[in-house]
């Protein structure tokens, strides 16, 4: 049974997805708790799956008994295990804030809205399992297809921002399918376990280099990597409040993770490519993308375009981690990844929030409400702290960490550009503090409505969470070091 | 020089897919219509795909099915069925890519009375 859980955990939410039409046709409002009940049991599922990876090691699972090399083969290892976990309870808390802003929001399209939450869970579920590059592209464009769909279902301006990312998204995916026909028809081989054995023999093939770099740039685009971030930031800013703190956190973590699964697991980190040791190039990119994100955060006046733009600087602290090439870094940059997973999604139910129960959208509206709104400032002031990376957050012992490998690397460049990145982000979070703080003396008696329980709930979830993953950090660290760590490093 | 030209005739499926590549992209990059840049893109998409299918050709070989049970397979006599197969899966991904496309193009249509990128963009100020 336990060898089954990575299949269920994909098949459950597809079946529901699948079956949200049908059954929700006649009764619109059995959707919410339907997709509640599936991702709770995800959840639980996962959490399993987690243990009994722990415990007994990965689980290698073939589909309709065709083994490895010729049949698609899924890896349940730590990193996909802890991934998933992170993965299935922020899609919970996703659907759980999505409650009370679903009707007005989303224009009455409830139904298809939960159908392609569910679809781009399980999709993304793929993703983190699979070991085999074909199939991880098409759960790429599942993915990719729900969520440009999941952008524009509102209507009004998100249409043309989700247009936008077609585009580009889709010219990402054509590159990844690129690299891997050349990987394929350099190796025969689509399995991962199987190409790590047979690449590292053709390294100097013109065809290899080129699939790997037709790869990177299609998964570049993916996860919103600096040169290539256009589409992120209008896409998640015009989305509807209850899509962008569930596409945010998952989207581009996940694209990462299969870039770390096909970088680490199928060659070796640390090879050179014609005299380009490939690990500083990533950690000269994540330099950019750190330092560039943040300032282009620091400029926006606009909530979530600012919390958009500061998810693409920690794409960047989080490649610079794992660019270090030695156990701190990596593991660093992982366990910045679930931070950061955790730190986006309370950033946009924040967003989300504000939007929908004050009507904030720019930093100067929200200096209207500071005071009115305990719920809003409290959870913000935790997640800043966060994001910043003050002690007693996981922020916090994450960038340590990735400072720490950088140190142990003689990376000094590295350093300073995590040190500059915080600076930026502490800058940008306290022009949003100085508005919420300053004394404005146009203070109307509005009044605004009971804040309904979800958001409470959320938002008190999450900024639990940022707290918790700093207090527990050093358990997690050392899961990961033990169970996540690619061979070889 | 002149090897290299020959190399490159000498392989005119390569040749195809980097036209049809380019030539989508450049379609993509400067119409402004957005119907015209879906065209680029399924161009692009399309090229990608052709690529993969061409791969598994082979001088002399036959379609993917077994002429006789008893004898042992000759791998030399049969063209490689896996890229086909991908190719299959790709053009799925690829008309679902497109579908979803149409389908935002129509409701940025109704909702703008217009497809041109840049009147789109002048509403949106």
């Amino acid at each position: 049974m336990s060898h089954q859980l990575p299949a269920i955990l994909y098949l459950l939410p597809l079946f529901a997805a699948i079956s949200m039409p049908v059954v929700c046709l006649k009764h619109r409002h059995w959707s919410l708790p339907i997709s509640v009940a599936i991702l709770a049991a995800m959840v639980m599922v996962s959490i399993l799956n987690l243990h009994n990876v722990v415990h007994h090691g990965e689980v290698r699972y073939v589909f309709s008994g065709w083994d490895a090399p010729l049949g698609i083969e899924w890896v349940a290892d730590g990193l996909a295990s802890v991934i998933m976990v992170l993965l299935s309870s922020l899609g919970l808390l996703g659907v759980l804030f999505t409650g009370p802003t679903s009707p007005k929001a989303l224009g009455g399209r409830i139904v298809h809205y939960y159908t392609l939450i569910l679809l781009l869970i399980s999709s993304l579920t793929g993703i983190v399992f699979s070991g085999d590059l074909f199939n991880l592209f098409v759960f790429l464009e599942v993915a990719a297809i729900s969520s440009y769909a999941l952008v524009g279902v509102a209507g009004g301006r998100a249409l043309f921002a989700a247009f936008r990312y077609l585009i580009l998204g889709t010219i990402g995916a054509s590159f990844f399918l690129l690299g891997v026909s050349y990987l394929y028809a350099v190796t025969g081989t689509l399995n991962m376990a199987d190409l790590a054995e047979r690449l590292p023999l053709l390294l100097n093939s013109k065809a290899v280099v080129g699939g790997l770099l037709f790869i990177f740039i299609g998964l570049g685009i993916k996860m919103a990597l600096v040169p290539f971030h256009a589409w992120m930031p209008e896409a998640y800013t015009y989305a509807p409040d209850s899509v962008s703190p569930i596409l945010a956190p998952l989207i581009t973590k996940v694209a990462l993770l299969a870039w770390v699964r096909i970088f680490f697991w199928v060659l070796n980190a640390s090879i050179v490519i014609y005299d380009i040791p490939i690990l500083l190039l990533v950690a000269i990119l994540g330099i950019l993308a750190a330092v560039i994100g943040a300032s282009l955060a620091l400029a926006q006046r606009d909530i979530k375009m600012m919390f958009a733009y500061g998810g693409i600087s920690h794409i960047g602290i989080i490649l610079i981690g794992i660019g270090q090439g030695n156990q701190t870094g990596f593991t660093g940059g992982i366990f910045y990844l679930l931070n950061d997973a955790v730190m986006q999604a309370a950033l946009f139910f924040i967003a989300g929030m504000a939007l929908c129960q004050y009507g904030v959208r720019t930093i100067d509206d929200l200096g209207r409400v500071g005071k009115k709104a305990p719920w809003l400032t409290g959870s913000l002031i935790i997640v800043s702290l966060g994001m910043i990376g003050l002690p007693p957050t996981g922020g916090f012992f994450g960038k340590w960490y990735i400072i720490l490998g950088a140190l142990e690397s003689g990376d000094y460049i590295s350093v300073a550009a995590v040190v500059l990145s915080t600076l930026l982000t502490l800058a940008y979070f306290v022009k949003l503090f100085e508005s919420i703080f300053r004394q404005t003396t146009t203070q109307s008696d509005v009044q605004f409505g009971e804040i309904p329980l979800s958001f409470k709930l959320t938002l008190g979830v999450t900024s639990a969470a940022i707290m918790i993953l700093g207090l527990s950090s050093s358990p997690i660290i050392q899961l990961l070091l033990n169970h996540a760590l690619p061979p070889g490093l | 020089m002149v090897d290299a030209f020959s190399a490159v005739f000498q392989r005119p499926n390569f040749l195809t897919f980097v036209i049809i590549f380019l030539w989508g992209f450049y379609i993509m990059v400067t119409r402004y219509n957005l119907v015209k840049k879906l065209i680029g893109m399924y161009l692009v998409q399309t090229s990608v795909i052709f690529f993969l299918v061409s791969i598994s050709a082979k001088k002399g070989a036959t379609v993917p099915v077994l002429l006789s049970t008893t004898e042992p397979v000759q791998a030399a006599s049969y063209a490689n069925p896996l890229p086909q197969v991908l190719t299959l899966t790709a053009i799925v991904v690829g008309v679902a890519t497109l579908g979803v496309g149409l389908a935002l193009c129509g409701a940025i249509y109704r909702q703008y009375g217009s497809l041109d990128e840049q009147e789109i963009l002048e509403k949106l100020e």
